[in-house]
């Protein structure tokens, strides 16, 4: 599938803002997030950037923005549309929780894990939204939703503790999230590669029926040059490149930050280094999860590259 | 609404006999000659006399080489369009429903003033029936010339879809497939019409005829040796040609 930049980076940076409100909902389960005021507007603005950053940078790829509106009215059946509802919903709870936990009133708490149950809502219909479309074995996958949720979380949880280094403090109980949601989503992400090479559902037999046992082998396009289905949907990738990618992601964005976290005593010596450290690692997984992103889209096989000479709709 | 019909009066659809179509594509051009003034009108093209042309069409044909063991090699002309199908996923993953079926014929269509252009309707769809115009912005399908079947001002035998009334070689044929009374039903019946790819579960209404079983044992002749000890030297020729002489 084609990898649409503006969906990319629209799955990258609103899943960090909820990742971050997600992280902010479990710390608050277990401890105290009363930060100082600074801190929790450096959180506020990051999670709020982000996800806003995010969803107006996935209107970009429609045809017609302006009409965006409409995709709030087919929520019975449409997974996108309840996507956007769900998006557009979570900001009323958002914005209080802001308002209230700036103002250190005890209510924030209610509205912040309201928000979080809608930020979950919303990564579910997300990936939903990818995991029913049967067209692409390799989205049409138990394992996606979960993947989506776990780098929303994940990320959200690195950039609050990347913050912490910053402001040189520790919260209760953030240290461990961070390392298992960065391993849950390493080891979620290695079983889904695994899946989605064994996975096969149509061929070129099924899709033309021209006999289950022949060998089936396009002789003539439609066209010589491309059409909307060549670009849109038939994209490769040398498997060479996609997994030294796959493994750029592997390393940005689980094993540097997990290194870092645990080695931090014993690798930085002054407060400053510290810093430019954290924020780095926070660039990097953040690049880390848009490479994970695009291997998402350019190793995703449609079956209608059955019709323009591929055998099997299998993954490398 | 993206929900589709409960039930549907009609089954409007297309019937292509891959043993007839000879690859001649009179009935993608007469579709997009057609369509760029109907319904879904115009049907852009980018770069049309350049280096690098594309556009939309609503009807494209394949052609594939078949290697089977019993009849050998043969090449099949494989025209697809919209298969117009009953549990049709492309209108139910439509935030906007722009993207409808119809209750009273079955035809899918998409509404030009509703779409937001996210084309989501076509990655759902498995035969790569929609096609996104990028003039325009919306996505655009075959709308089984929604404009012309119904059409009172063009003469009753016309109003057949654009594909099926200009194919020469007759391999297209046009009707209700929900009708178990109608030619085109009992064409199906009898020759095994079959669906594309029916793993993926959309029921399409359009089904395609296979290509018959090549017959060539029976035509099979042995050839008679002209000679008669199988050595051909240069008098037994002289020998053959005199007596065809005579």
């Amino acid at each position: 599938m084609h990898p649409s930049k503006s969906i990319i980076f629209f799955t990258v940076f609103s899943g960090t803002g909820y990742g971050i409100l997600l992280c902010l909902s479990y710390l608050a389960i277990l401890t105290d997030i009363n930060f100082d005021n600074n801190f929790k507007l450096l959180l506020m603005i990051t999670s709020f950037v982000f996800i806003s950053s995010g969803l107006l940078s996935s209107t970009l790829h429609l045809g017609h923005p302006e009409r965006a509106w409409r995709s709030f009215s087919q929520w019975k059946s449409s997974w996108l549309s309840r996507e956007g509802l769900a998006a557009v919903v979570t900001f009323l709870p958002l914005m209080i929780f802001y308002l209230f936990w700036y103002l250190d009133s005890f209510l924030y708490i209610y509205f912040l894990h309201s928000t979080s149950i809608l930020c979950l809502i919303t990564i579910y219909c997300t990936g939903q939204m990818y995991a029913t479309i049967k067209t692409i074995p390799a989205w049409n996958n138990k394992m996606v939703t979960p993947i989506y949720t776990i780098n929303s979380i994940c990320v959200g949880a690195l950039t609050v503790y990347c913050f912490t280094r910053f402001y040189g403090f520790e919260i209760n109980y953030l240290y461990h999230f961070t390392i298992v949601s960065l391993s849950l989503c390493l080891f979620l992400k290695v079983i889904y590669w695994y899946i989605i090479s064994k996975k096969i559902v149509s061929t070129a037999n099924s899709a033309t029926g021209l006999g289950k046992n022949n060998n089936i082998s396009l002789f003539e396009g439609p066209h010589t040059g491309k059409n909307f289905l060549t670009t849109e949907m038939i994209n490769k990738i040398k498997k060479e490149k996609a997994n030294f990618l796959r493994l750029c992601f592997v390393v940005l964005t689980c094993v540097l930050p997990i290194y870092m976290i645990i080695q931090e005593a014993s690798l930085i010596i002054d407060s400053f280094m510290l810093k430019v450290s954290f924020f780095l690692v926070l660039i990097f997984a953040l690049i880390g999860m848009l490479i994970e992103r695009y291997l998402f889209f350019i190793q995703a096989k449609h079956v209608v590259s059955l019709y323009y000479g591929e055998k099997k709709s299998i993954n490398e | 609404m993206t929900t589709l019909p409960t039930k549907q009066n009609k089954k409007l659809g297309l019937v292509i006999d891959l043993d007839i179509c000879v690859g001649c594509h009179a009935c993608a051009v007469n579709c997009k000659e057609w369509n760029t003034s109907g319904h879904s009108s115009p049907l852009h093209d980018i770069d049309p006399y350049g280096d690098d042309p594309t556009g939309v069409w609503f009807n494209r044909i394949h052609t594939f080489e078949v290697e089977s063991e019993i009849n050998g090699s043969k090449t099949v002309h494989f025209p697809k369009s919209c298969l117009h199908c009953s549990d049709a996923p492309c209108v139910t993953v439509c935030p906007t429903g722009a993207s409808y079926k119809r209750e009273e014929d079955g035809i899918v269509l998409v509404n030009p003033d509703t779409c937001i252009g996210c084309k989501l309707c076509s990655w759902s769809c498995p035969y790569g029936a929609r096609e996104y115009d990028e003039e325009a912005g919306i996505m655009k399908k075959c709308t089984l010339c929604v404009d012309k079947i119904y059409n009172e001002n063009i003469p009753e035998a016309d109003r057949v879809p654009a594909c099926v009334s200009t194919c020469p070689a007759g391999a297209r044929s046009f009707g209700d497939l929900g009708d178990e009374n109608s030619d085109i039903f009992k064409l199906v019946e009898e020759r095994n019409g079959y669906d594309l790819m029916p793993e993926q579960d959309c029921a399409p209404t359009n089904k395609y005829l296979p290509p018959r079983e090549k017959n060539n044992q029976s035509n099979k002749k042995e050839l008679e040796s002209i000679t008669k000890d199988n050595e051909i030297t240069f008098d037994s020729w002289k020998e053959i040609i005199e007596n065809a002489s005579k």
